[in-house]
């Protein structure tokens, strides 16, 4: 049988001939293996090594440092927990020059929160706000608006063009630097074009490159009431801003609004008597806006809200029930265009609903990813041991997610079990000499019997 | 339903819509001069003050292009980029807009380029 790599002549002895043909099939082998490069796989993979390891001649700290991957490149108070004292991310408890109005240490540890100076910093003691470490995941759906790129929580996260691209210069000069100066070439270095470059396409192709199209055919019984509920533009309104529960009015349309959560009552961290200025949001001065984020990544990136306010995903949907959101210009409007004058009022049960329909779909997100890295694992070669192994770690931790999510709303038990089985292949994989990639195919079938047990899947 | 969520929609994006997107400024106060991603030569120029008219507000640029005049409002900020003396960038005033010192002006409309947003002004040595 002619392969797609012809051309070798048969030797005559039978010792030559295995001998040749198996030198040969090695050859075919690596040669058959051999991909042209792919520009922007290189650019991604040149991308990530910067975003892990590159310190830019600062603090320690690399993009990393805020953005785990293993806690879907957001940051929480439990895992910072796990972290050793010297971690870079504490470089205010160590670092003598950032001692004082670089970080709140306390609200850190306690509450995942980071400080930034977003109106200036001519007086660090009074003029910053406590903000949580938003995901960056679905970047491609989510930055675009007529207006403008819009990144960060309040949407006007960058320095100079306002770009995802020059995302990292600002977050250099905020988190990276040594001292207080913020002097370029002495306090850190600025990223060049070529990282820059970088730096969004491995940022862009994180997650999910497309938005959802709902209604998805969920199986849930409360998950699916859930959905209704948030497509109801009568009852849940939450499709009119998370379109698709992604981040846009329409596709490209992603906006600011002030919804109230600055006036939430008791904020955690504001319980802690720290003193915290009021976030004014987008612009200098502020107008009170934030940016809208997606909500197939919320039920496992929480806390919620630029402030991490709010613990858990109930209580985020719970949110739009209360005084804050009701009373703010977001909630007023829609109280104005709602033929009883209702913002948003949902009962106990269909709050829950729609966290329900939330944690299903992330689970699904989860399952997507975790399906797209197993597959990425099983078509690496024999020898490329490490690639593997890094893929298969992050598939597990996303299926550990999906489980997390599930369960944590007490759903779909049959879909939980079989996930179970996908991360425990997913681990044996990742230890196996010799079956990984029998093993991988296995984690993947698992993953496909949670999924059709989450929603009706065409074959 | 769907005419309702179109209206509500269009309508949402009428209330955002005064959030123009702009870069977060204040971290803009330490990148040194020519090294904004996107802005530097783009929607700025840069070259030395040619003169300046403190009665009308206005600073003339030496741009490779030709001279540009733009005006300094009270919107405009404006920094002193001390990078090469190794020293932390602060905000400057209208008075450190002189003859001679190398500047960066980011236009505040990009097709006008008749007001300042922002101005870089290139410290040397004291």
């Amino acid at each position: 049988m002619s392969g797609p790599c012809d051309g070798v002549e048969p030797p005559r002895s039978f010792r030559l001939r295995v001998s040749a043909a198996f030198m040969a099939g090695a050859a075919a082998l690596v040669a058959c293996q051999t991909v042209p490069p792919d520009p922007q796989a290189a650019l991604i993979a040149k991308g990530r090594d910067l975003f892990f390891n590159e310190t830019f001649a600062g603090n320690g700290r690399t993009c990393g440092s805020c953005h785990r991957e293993l806690e879907n490149f957001a940051i929480s108070p439990a895992f910072i927990a796990t972290l050793p004292k010297d971690d870079p991310l504490f470089v205010a408890e160590f670092v003598p020059a950032l001692k004082q109005n670089f970080e709140n240490p306390r609200l850190m540890r306690e509450f995942g929160l980071i400080l930034e100076n977003l109106d200036g910093f001519d007086d660090l003691a009074n003029k910053f706000t406590m903000r949580g470490v938003p995901h960056v995941l679905a970047l491609r759906t989510s930055v675009a608006s007529p207006q403008g790129p819009r990144t960060g929580w309040s949407g006007d996260g960058a320095p100079a063009d306002g770009s995802l691209r020059s995302f990292a210069v600002g977050a250099v000069i905020q988190h990276f630097t040594k001292t207080l100066n913020r002097v370029a070439g002495v306090d850190f270095r600025l990223p060049t074009d070529p990282e820059l470059d970088a730096l969004e396409a491995f940022q862009l192709s994180l997650g999910r490159q497309a938005d959802l199209a709902l209604p998805l055919p969920l199986k849930g019984t409360v998950a699916k009431r859930g959905q209704e509920i948030f497509l109801n533009n009568g009852l849940g309104k939450c499709n009119v801003c998370h379109g698709n529960a992604g981040a846009n009015l329409a596709p490209g349309n992603n906006a600011n609004f002030n919804t109230g959560v600055e006036d939430l009552p008791d904020q955690p961290a504001r319980l802690t008597g720290e003193r915290i200025p009021r976030d004014d949001g987008f612009g200098i001065p502020g107008d009170g806006t934030f940016n809208t984020p997606p909500l197939v990544e919320a039920a496992d990136t929480g806390p919620f809200f630029h402030n991490n306010a709010i613990e858990t995903i109930e209580g985020a949907v719970a949110f739009y029930n209360g005084q804050a959101f009701n009373n703010s210009p977001s909630g007023r409007f829609l109280a104005s265009s709602d033929p009883n004058g209702v913002g948003i009022r949902l009962d106990g049960t269909q709050v829950v609903a729609v966290a329900a329909f939330l944690r299903v779909i992330n689970a699904l997100e989860n399952i997507r990813q975790s399906i797209e890295l197993l597959q990425q694992a099983e078509a690496l070669g024999f020898f490329e041991t490490a690639p593997a192994q890094a893929l298969l770690g992050r598939a597990a931790s996303e299926t550990g997610d999906s489980i997390a999510v599930l369960s944590g709303g007490g759903l779909h038990p049959d879909a939980v079990a079989a996930l179970g089985d996908a991360k425990r292949l997913t681990e044996r994989a990742a230890r196996s000499l010799f079956n990984r990639r029998g093993l991988a195919r296995e984690a993947i079938q698992a993953q496909e019997r949670a999924r059709v047990q989450l929603m009706e899947v065409r074959k | 339903m769907r005419s309702l969520l179109s209206g509500l929609g269009m309508a949402l994006g009428l209330l955002c819509a005064s959030s123009h997107a702009h870069g977060q400024k204040a971290t803009e106060q330490y990148i040194p001069i020519g090294q904004s991603p996107g802005v530097s030569q783009k929607y700025s120029s840069i070259g030395e003050v040619a003169g300046v008219n403190p009665a009308a507000q206005t600073v003339t640029i030496a741009d490779p292009a030709g001279p540009r005049t733009v005006r300094i409002t009270e919107k405009t900020r404006i920094w002193l980029d001390r990078t090469k003396i190794k020293q932390t960038n602060v905000p400057g005033r209208f008075a450190d807009l002189q003859k001679g010192r190398r500047v960066e002006v980011k236009y505040a409309d990009p097709e006008r380029r008749d007001v300042a947003e922002w101005v870089k002004v290139e410290i040397g040595q004291p």
